[in-house]
């Protein structure tokens, strides 16, 4: 199927070809947001060669990638974020679509095109760094750019996303990068001008207890920041796999059995564990009650 | 309330209710969110989303009919969760509120501070009329019985299903049971007086009362899963015995319940205070 499709391409005329490249891209474009997702960016590997070191190039973990599309989800719904019960957020923020479309993304590359095509590797796998860096890969799409808020990413329409990418051996048509700053926004500048800080860094002071901290320059763009991202991280993520690590290391040293048992049995430790657990594999374990229960039955019983 | 507010909501539940149907729920009903005063304090859906109108509750991905075929009981084990109706929640709750422009947000399936769930979904569930409680726990369907449920507040205004007026347990067929042997087909198969979870009495083929020993039932329905997890790593520290450790870590309970915990993650952010302020996207979240 690859080869064929390899020397069909080559017999045609470049502007042919550039027509085909433009429509596949539109295909995939239309494919990902009907699919759920909010943005498509497509970026041309070699933008990596600026930012990244050897090893974590596209092209390092694709051989032969020509270019990433990368695609972002809204995570919290709006009605999340105006609960006040921040617990409800935690959980409710992230449902991992841009995963699942991305994963689509890569299937209709490899199917109905004949190239390579994979989900980029988005989380650690040597020590606490990514292999891929999707933040990067979202500036280098045009879906966003940093921000004073732990830089993370902003989208000019929809503000923090969750992103994706898939690697691919297609060469695409790509997207430019965003050529304006999306923070700071032009409240946050005057904001700034009359306080000295952005919103953000005003609600976590890096100064005061927090972990933000940055100056606007007279072109009212970033000028410096700064983010103390192991604060962060005891904020951010105090259940998690660190807070997991932290309490088990705390249990291992305990050498009072009772306090070691209070430990475990500790409301900390049980969601710090729910944390890096996923409610899918197994949560219940008997059924009885239910097997023998005649509502229902008729549903259940099939040829 | 004009007649053509009426019907827009009547509208919106249609389609509501349709698009649940198309994502693979079985049920669907709206409960009023003012009617959880049985609920504790903080579960209750107004403190969850303040303005909050009403709960959208699906209920489906219940374990098909193969699963309760299969005589490998481990088999129902991992194959049976609440994952595929919460999925079908989240998708409500993005549809409410990009379509229609309306507040929502999905109650997720873990729990909150002290082990409480965030809200009863069972009790919303009872109050949408998909549903009523059973002798055995779960809320039972009339037609489909035990199901997973998901509730979705929202402050969209819609009209409000109320509970069942004849609750789905005991069936017929328990009823005819209790009144030859006293007993039911749940409360038989794991009797609260002879080391099983259930009990109860039934009166006017209805239920009289119901007893259900969680804590018992607890050590049966998860002896692997977190509450699994803990107890062997209790047992792990308490053991004294170097060899002993490593068998009980080794071990193919432990194993099952690595397993049985493991693979993605529920919770990976628990502070967003520097994107609640943030401006960038914020017109995306205002709305209704």
């Amino acid at each position: 199927m690859s080869n064929l499709a390899e020397l069909v391409r080559e017999a045609l005329a470049p502007d042919a070809q550039g027509a085909i490249a433009m429509s596949r891209a539109d295909d995939i474009r239309k494919l990902a947001l009907a699919s759920g997702v909010d943005v498509v960016g497509i970026a041309p590997v070699e933008r990596w060669d600026e930012f990244v070191p050897a090893g974590s190039r596209p092209y390092d973990i694709l051989p032969g990638a020509k270019s990433v599309v990368v695609v972002g989800v809204r995570g919290p719904s709006a009605g999340a974020w105006q609960s006040p019960d921040h617990r409800l957020i935690e959980m409710n923020g992230y449902d991992f679509a841009n995963d699942r479309v991305i994963h689509l993304v890569a299937d209709h590359i490899e199917r109905e095109y004949g190239y390579q095509a994979i989900q980029a590797p988005g989380l650690p796998i040597g020590g606490h760094q990514p292999a891929f860096s999707m933040m990067l890969a979202a500036v280098l799409a045009g879906l966003g750019t940093r921000s004073f808020a732990a830089n993370i990413i902003l989208n000019p329409k929809y503000g923090l996303l969750y992103y994706s990418a898939c690697l691919t051996t297609l060469e695409l048509p790509v997207d430019p990068m965003l050529e304006q700053d999306v923070c700071p926004a032009p409240m946050c500048v005057q904001v700034y001008k009359a306080g000295g800080r952005t919103p953000c860094q005003a609600a976590c002071p890096s100064d005061d207890g927090g972990c933000l901290h940055g100056t606007i320059g007279p072109d009212n763009r970033i000028e410096s920041t700064y983010y103390d991202r192991e604060r962060c991280v005891s904020r951010a993520m105090n259940f998690g796999i660190n807070s997991f690590q932290k309490a088990l290391e705390q249990i291992a040293g305990e050498d009072d059995d009772e306090r070691r048992r209070m430990m475990i049995h500790s409301d900390f430790f049980t969601r710090s564990t729910s944390a890096i657990a996923f409610y899918k594999e197994s949560v219940a374990q008997c059924f009885e009650c239910m097997r023998v229960c005649p509502i229902g039955r008729a549903e259940r019983k099939l040829k | 309330m004009s007649a053509a507010d009426l019907d827009l909501m009547e509208a919106h539940k249609r389609e509501l209710g349709e698009l649940a149907k198309k994502a693979g729920a079985l049920a669907s009903g709206v409960a009023d969110a003012n009617a959880f005063t049985a609920a504790m304090e903080g579960q209750r859906p107004t403190e969850l989303l303040p303005g909050c109108k009403t709960v959208f509750v699906l209920g489906g991905a219940q374990p098909r009919a193969g699963d309760w075929a299969s005589p490998s009981y481990r088999h129902m084990e991992t194959t049976s969760t609440s994952d595929r109706v919460t999925a079908m929640g989240n998708r409500i709750a993005q549809h409410i509120e990009r379509r229609f422009g309306y507040y929502a947000v999905t109650i997720p399936p873990g729990v909150d501070r002290a082990r409480r769930p965030f809200l009863n979904i069972a009790l919303a569930a009872e109050l949408a009329g998909c549903g009523s409680p059973s002798l055995a726990g779960p809320v039972l369907h009339p037609q489909f019985g035990f199901m997973y449920y998901t509730a979705v507040l929202t402050t969209l205004p819609l009209p409000v299903d109320g509970p069942l007026a004849t609750p789905a347990c005991p069936a017929p067929e328990c009823v005819t049971m209790w009144d030859e042997l006293g007993t039911t087909p749940c409360m038989a198969t794991c009797p609260i007086d002879d080391g099983g979870c259930l009990g109860g009495s039934l009166e006017d083929g209805r239920v009289k009362e119901r007893r259900y020993d969680v804590a018992r039932c607890t050590t049966r329905v998860q002896t692997s899963f977190i509450p699994g997890f803990q107890k062997a790593l209790e047992a792990v520290f308490d053991e004294p015995e170097k060899e002993k450790r490593k068998m009980i870590l080794y071990s193919s309970q432990f194993t099952r319940t690595l397993w049985s915990m493991s693979y993605s993650n529920v919770s990976q952010g628990q502070c967003f205070e520097c994107m609640r302020v943030c401006p960038v996207g914020s017109k995306q979240r205002a709305l209704l």
